[in-house]
């Protein structure tokens, strides 16, 4: 399984703009400062690009705008995707085939958004988007993700026991990590009380459950494994990506009880073929940075992704485990949570750091083996992931 | 100062008969007629063995707690005057798989445990839209 896109393509380089509360330009802007600095850390140039690759909700610049913008007349293979957090390491998988089937040989990924500035995710206002199990929700109110992730939160508690302390475990944890990551917008350590002393959004989340709404962008270079060779940067390559495992958000009820369960994500379905194609399994991994839009993310992700028992999330949160020289660590760089919410694509970007030995203060010493995961697949259907593995 | 205007389902040329059914307090799920399964949200194929063939069923109008939040601020207009309000995840007492969404009406969420059972109250929000709450059900005589 996955002859061809095993290890077939590799991310040669990374770049960031700064994550701000208002970064004043434009997502097209953004998106640009990315590319450019993904590009300057593989040593390459906008000339280089054959593919150009990009998710979004109606809310960020497409890949037809981004490339003019770069002097680039023919952007080659590109990919627009609709969605958001659930697709956002599709985008990185894809790549890779487009690269695997030599469609492109050098394509930039990126995501670019004013998610406070502009665009906030909570929706202030905006009339929901589609149709679909949102009209059965929206009239009552619940319109926002972090109320749909706290009703799921909250039948995750009812069923096993997971606790807020557990939650704020995961909310502690991750400032912790970000106190080593000068990028990050919050560096500042919290306690567990400061974490229940924070105000309810939508319970059982508080504000410190949250992702911080973030103007910015990241952008990653993708090429072949063999090519990445002789760039400028130690390569890290792209051992496994897996889609789907999808339902439409925890309703309905198809053969085999597809939805039933609120307590399981479908990264539990994609979790054996991102592992299979890979030849590994989670006790090979090295360094797990998991979408955490909200803490409980973070604990039904461990489960699902076979680190520990269904059910045991957050006692194994609670349990230090996720520390840097703990037994799993996870959101070195302190995640949507203390870092910044770039939609996903900053999972992607630290877990290249971490696997080039290049994260500093945050660094997990070793590391060879990174999963990265996309939103697990309740608010639009299914999710995405990467394995990576550190340059040979 | 006027209330604003409550926030309309999106509806589709699947579920604009459901929503009909509920503005006539009629809550209801389809029943395939090739195979049984009871399905919600309404669509027209069966997920199990893609019949197309289906008839509307009345549900018992009852469920258990699978699930709430308590939302502390307005993600919309509509709901500012609103918060905090309580909104549930019921899976439904006519089969398993069959989950729904509404408020919590007639009690606060201190009152909520897992598999609480409740019953669906209709609200008619204007006269054109009747939504489906839900209060926790009278104890057995």
């Amino acid at each position: 399984m996955g002859g061809t896109l095993r290890d077939a393509a590799a991310v040669a380089g990374v770049g960031y703009t700064p994550f701000s509360k208002d970064s004043g330009v434009s997502t097209t802007t953004l998106a640009c400062e990315a590319i450019l600095a993904a590009l300057d850390d593989a040593g390459l140039g906008p000339e280089d690009i054959d593919g150009i690759a990009t998710h979004r909700v109606g809310d960020s610049s497409p890949p037809w705008a981004v490339a003019p913008a770069l002097g680039i007349e023919d952007q080659g293979w590109y990919l627009d995707q609709f969605g958001g957090g659930s697709v956002s390491h599709a985008v990185l998988g894809q790549a890779a085939m487009a690269v695997a089937a030599g469609v492109a040989e050098t394509v930039v990924c990126y995501r670019a958004i004013n998610a406070r500035s502009e665009f906030r995710m909570g929706g202030q206002g905006r009339p929901p988007a589609g149709a679909f199990d949102l009209q059965y929700q929206a009239p009552y109110g619940l319109i926002a993700p972090v109320q749909h992730y706290a009703l799921l939160a909250r039948a995750h508690m009812l069923a096993y026991g997971t606790s807020h302390e557990h939650l704020g475990a995961v909310a502690v944890g991750q400032r912790e990590k970000a106190a080593g990551n000068p990028r990050a917008l919050k560096r500042d350590p919290i306690t567990m009380r400061d974490y229940l002393a924070s105000r309810w959004i939508a319970e059982p989340f508080r504000l410190l459950d949250c992702c911080l709404e973030t103007d910015g962008a990241c952008a990653l270079v993708l090429t072949s494994a063999e090519r990445a060779r002789d760039l400028r940067r130690p390569p890290v390559n792209i051992t496994a990506a897996a889609w789907g495992g999808g339902h439409s958000s925890y309703s309905g009820a198809g053969p085999g009880g597809i939805g039933a369960d609120p307590t399981t994500s479908a990264a539990a379905r994609l979790a054996p073929r991102l592992y299979a194609m890979a030849g590994l399994g989670p006790a090979d991994v090295d360094v797990a940075e998991l979408y955490d839009c909200f803490t409980w993310t973070v604990l039904v992700q461990l489960e699902d992704y076979g680190f520990c028992a269904k059910g045991e999330g957050g006692p194994y949160a609670a349990s230090g485990a996720l520390r840097i020289g703990g037994e799993l660590p996870v959101n070195t760089h302190g995640g949507f949570l203390s870092e910044g919410y770039v939609h996903g694509i900053n999972h992607v970007a630290e877990a290249v750091q971490q696997l080039r030995g290049e994260a500093g203060g945050r660094q997990v010493p070793g590391a060879e083996v990174a999963l990265s995961t996309a939103q697990p697949g309740y608010v639009l259907a299914g999710t995405s992931a990467l394995l990576l593995t550190a340059p040979r | 100062m006027t209330e604003p205007a409550p926030l309309r389902p999106g509806t589709d040329r699947d579920s604009a008969a459901w929503w009909e059914l509920v503005r006539r307090h009629r809550l209801a799920v389809q029943r395939c007629t090739g195979c049984a399964l009871l399905r919600f949200p309404a669509r027209e194929y069966c997920p199990a063995c893609r019949s197309r063939s289906w008839e509307w069923r009345d549900c018992a109008g009852t469920g258990r707690v699978a699930g709430w939040t308590v939302t502390h601020r307005a993600f919309h207009p509509a709901f500012a005057g609103q918060v905090p309000y309580t909104v549930l995840c019921v899976a439904l007492d006519d089969g398993p798989g069959l989950r729904c969404w509404g408020r919590l009406v007639g009690a606060g969420p201190d009152a909520l445990a897992a598999d609480l059972p409740v019953e669906a109250v209709f609200t008619d929000a204007e006269p054109s839209l009747t939504l489906v709450d839900w209060r926790p059900a009278a104890p057995p005589h």
